[in-house]
């Protein structure tokens, strides 16, 4: 009787475990659940434009994770099929190939746009098209979680199918400013900020409404076309200031422009920045005159990450080159696409419902990425340790601080 | 403010070299040539190919830079141009058919990236690059309370060298009477024995390579090298520069292009950042309507 009670305990607990096995949601999600199926992932990301100075580096970070999941058998046994589209950095084409990688090629979810100008076109979009969508550079004010789209028509209803994996300028910015505040306590900077698109007119309102909490007086604001034929005249009327710093929000090649510009007139102070520093290129095009120009980051190439490692190997062995912030922050986005997609319990019938699905899932990710620890807030916002990072004069970056989110 | 007005003067040179292009081309043709940003560009983004690339020294790649700007006003004139004049197209026509080139111009510049088709032409896609360091050497001079880059110095007396070398060309040559004589009319020309086609094309062959050269200054001062100076940069600013200084008059486009410098420098100065980059466009409106013939222009026959 002893016996026969040990073998139906036995045979109750291999049944509990099995059943268990087969993961939290709702037992069908074995490792070869979707064999044979293809998921559609779709990306808009500007390759030209102001934005080719980021792009580039999201699309090969995306597609080094599409090869390396492909590789290792694929989402559930499905293979990921990546479409990237160029926007050329222009918001209304932005729009246009969103709306066609949603309603023509019937992609589950998208990745980007780059530029927080083109997400202000696409977001809405996707929201109103229920398909999920990971913005995974855009850091201006709004891009989650209010999706407060336009000034003209204020919308703080939360966003249901909008994610971020960049770190907003609302973060980066006072965080860098109360880093170099407490370092070298400067007492008078100038803004120059580009006007023309809401990245660049974001990050200023953010230095604005900071540099008086750390006692930096704001002597100047100076607004700029990124049209202008020659910014010397505007770094001129800067650095005539005699600033301790010069604030600069502005996208592409501009910062660069600006940082040797105020150099050439003798400029000894210091440069803080937000998002658009923080790419190789434009600490290359910097050189020396970007020596020590500040800003924070959503990822350093030497975090010790061990996720961090393998990335930053894999991307290199791929391109002979080193990823920048925008390269991880596509590659953590397949990521992040690639474990929902696994939980989701995906039909590959009914595309609106296994939208649904996937959107739900990513609600709940918890993944180690070359970010760090990875999970979204509740406003689908990205809570991670920043980086604050100082070009190092010759085309790379130091790390200063490293700054855990509490 | 000293250093402003050096920067105005610095910028207006940048301008005024542009525009003289555009106005060449205008003033022969009646039309105006929408290639001319893409061929500034073309021979900016060449010249860096040309150096960092291909290892070429600045002084060969800048001759190489100019003259397949030259070359490109064959293309314009042969594939743009021409083709519709022999059908009597209206000049709404070429202006189309110039954007059209321009795009395409524009167009394979931003697909030069590694392992494309056109990596031998440009290598960096949508980027912004500079020469690298020492390329050309940049002494900075403090005068007083000015700083001077060489680099930004010596684009002022090359302006107006060119200006006037222009000016000779087009007043004491007999190139320059035959180009004059097509300006005022062409079939008057033709019937002198003047081969017009042969005159046009030489307009646009000089119009592309002072456009190609002020790419070149313009990258070489500025920094500032991608498939989008042309079009972004200058085109509507060469455009305002024409209005205001006349449009088919030289010296109408050396003076608007300084005018339209220190306009832009003041604005910043007095009104703010936000006033000086509305300038161009609110000069150019001002003075289509106020006085359309620009500050040098008359008559037709008086353009060139």
């Amino acid at each position: 009787m002893n016996r026969m009670r040990l073998v139906c305990w036995v045979a109750a607990t291999l049944v509990i475990a099995a059943c268990g096995s087969s993961g939290s949601t709702g037992g069908t999600n074995t490792s070869n659940a979707y064999a044979g199926k293809t998921i559609k992932f779709g990306a808009v990301l500007s390759i030209l434009g102001a934005g080719g100075v980021y792009g580039p580096q999201s699309r090969d970070g995306a597609l080094l994770a599409v090869k390396q999941i492909n590789a290792s058998g694929g989402v559930n046994g499905a293979m990921i099929d990546l479409e990237v589209q160029d926007d050329a950095s222009l918001a209304a084409t932005s729009a246009q190939k969103a709306q066609t990688l949603i309603t023509a090629s019937l992609d589950l979810a998208l990745l980007g746009p780059t530029l927080s100008n083109s997400a202000v076109a696409v977001h809405p979009l996707a929201e109103q098209l229920k398909t999920p969508i990971l913005a995974v550079s855009t850091t201006g004010i709004h891009i989650v979680p209010d999706c407060n789209w336009t000034a003209a028509s204020p919308n703080s209803t939360p966003c249901k199918y909008v994610f971020r994996d960049s770190l907003g300028e609302q973060t980066a910015i006072p965080d860098n400013i109360k880093s170099y505040a407490a370092d070298a306590h400067p007492s008078t900077g100038v803004l120059l900020v580009a006007q023309d698109d809401k990245f660049s007119s974001d990050g200023g309102k953010i230095v604005q409404d900071t540099v008086g909490q750390y006692n930096i007086q704001l002597l100047k604001t100076i607004p700029f076309s990124k049209n202008a034929a020659d910014l010397t005249p505007y770094v001129t009327e800067a650095v005539q200031l005699h600033p301790d710093v010069i604030f600069i929000t502005s996208l592409g090649a501009i910062p660069a422009k600006i940082m040797t510009g105020a150099r050439n007139l003798g400029f000894q102070g210091q440069f803080l920045g937000g998002n658009g520093f923080n790419t190789a290129t434009v600490s290359k095009q910097a050189g020396a005159a970007g020596k020590g120009a500040r800003s924070a980051s959503a990822w350093y190439i030497g975090n010790t990450f061990a996720s961090n490692q393998d990335f930053v190997t894999a991307y290199k062995n791929e391109y002979n080159k080193d990823p920048d912030q925008f390269a991880a922050q596509g590659y953590t986005g397949i990521k992040i696409l690639a474990d929902a997609a696994k939980r989701a319990n995906l039909t590959f019938t009914d595309l609106a419902g296994d939208r649904d699905k996937l959107r739900a899932a990513m609600e709940s990710v918890n993944i180690q990425t070359p970010l760090g620890p990875f999970q979204f807030t509740s406003t689908h916002d990205v809570k991670q340790t920043v980086w604050i990072i100082e070009m190092d004069g010759a085309g790379g970056f130091k790390l200063d601080h490293q700054i855990q989110q509490s | 403010m000293d250093q402003q007005i050096v920067n105005a003067i610095f910028i207006g040179s940048i301008y005024a070299l542009f525009a003289v292009g555009y106005t060449l081309v205008f003033g022969i043709l009646d039309i105006l040539n929408l290639a001319h940003s893409a061929v500034f560009m073309l021979g900016a983004a060449l010249t860096y190919s040309l150096v960092v690339n291909h290892g070429q020294s600045f002084w060969v790649a800048c001759v190489l830079g100019i003259a397949a700007s030259a070359f490109m006003g064959l293309v314009i004139e042969y594939v743009c141009l021409r083709p519709l004049r022999r059908r009597q197209a209206p000049p709404i026509a070429a202006l189309i058919s110039t954007i059209g080139l321009a795009l395409i111009i524009v167009a394979v510049i931003e697909q030069g990236t590694q392992g494309s088709l056109f990596q031998w032409l440009w290598v960096d896609g949508a980027n912004s690059v500079a020469f690298p360091a020492g390329t050309v050497p940049n002494p900075i001079w403090h005068v007083g309370d000015l700083t001077l880059e060489a680099r930004k110095v010596a684009i002022i007396p090359i302006t107006l060298a060119l200006m006037l070398l222009l000016g000779y060309v087009m007043r004491y040559t007999q190139v320059g009477r035959g180009l004059r004589a097509v300006a005022e009319n062409p079939r008057a020309a033709r019937l002198m024995g003047l081969d017009v086609d042969r005159m046009i094309a030489l307009t646009l062959v000089i119009s592309s390579a002072l456009g190609g050269l002020a790419g070149i200054l313009f990258g070489v001062a500025i920094g500032d090298i991608s498939p989008y100076i042309g079009r972004d940069n200058v085109e509507v600013r060469g455009l305002a520069v024409i209005v205001l200084g006349g449009m088919g008059s030289i010296p109408g486009a050396v003076a608007g292009g300084y005018l339209l410098g220190i306009v832009e420098v003041l604005a910043l100065v007095t009104l703010g950042g936000s006033a000086s980059g509305g300038v161009a466009f609110a000069a150019l409106f001002l003075m289509l309507v106020l006085r359309p013939q620009g500050f040098f222009g008359t008559r037709l026959r008086e353009r060139i």
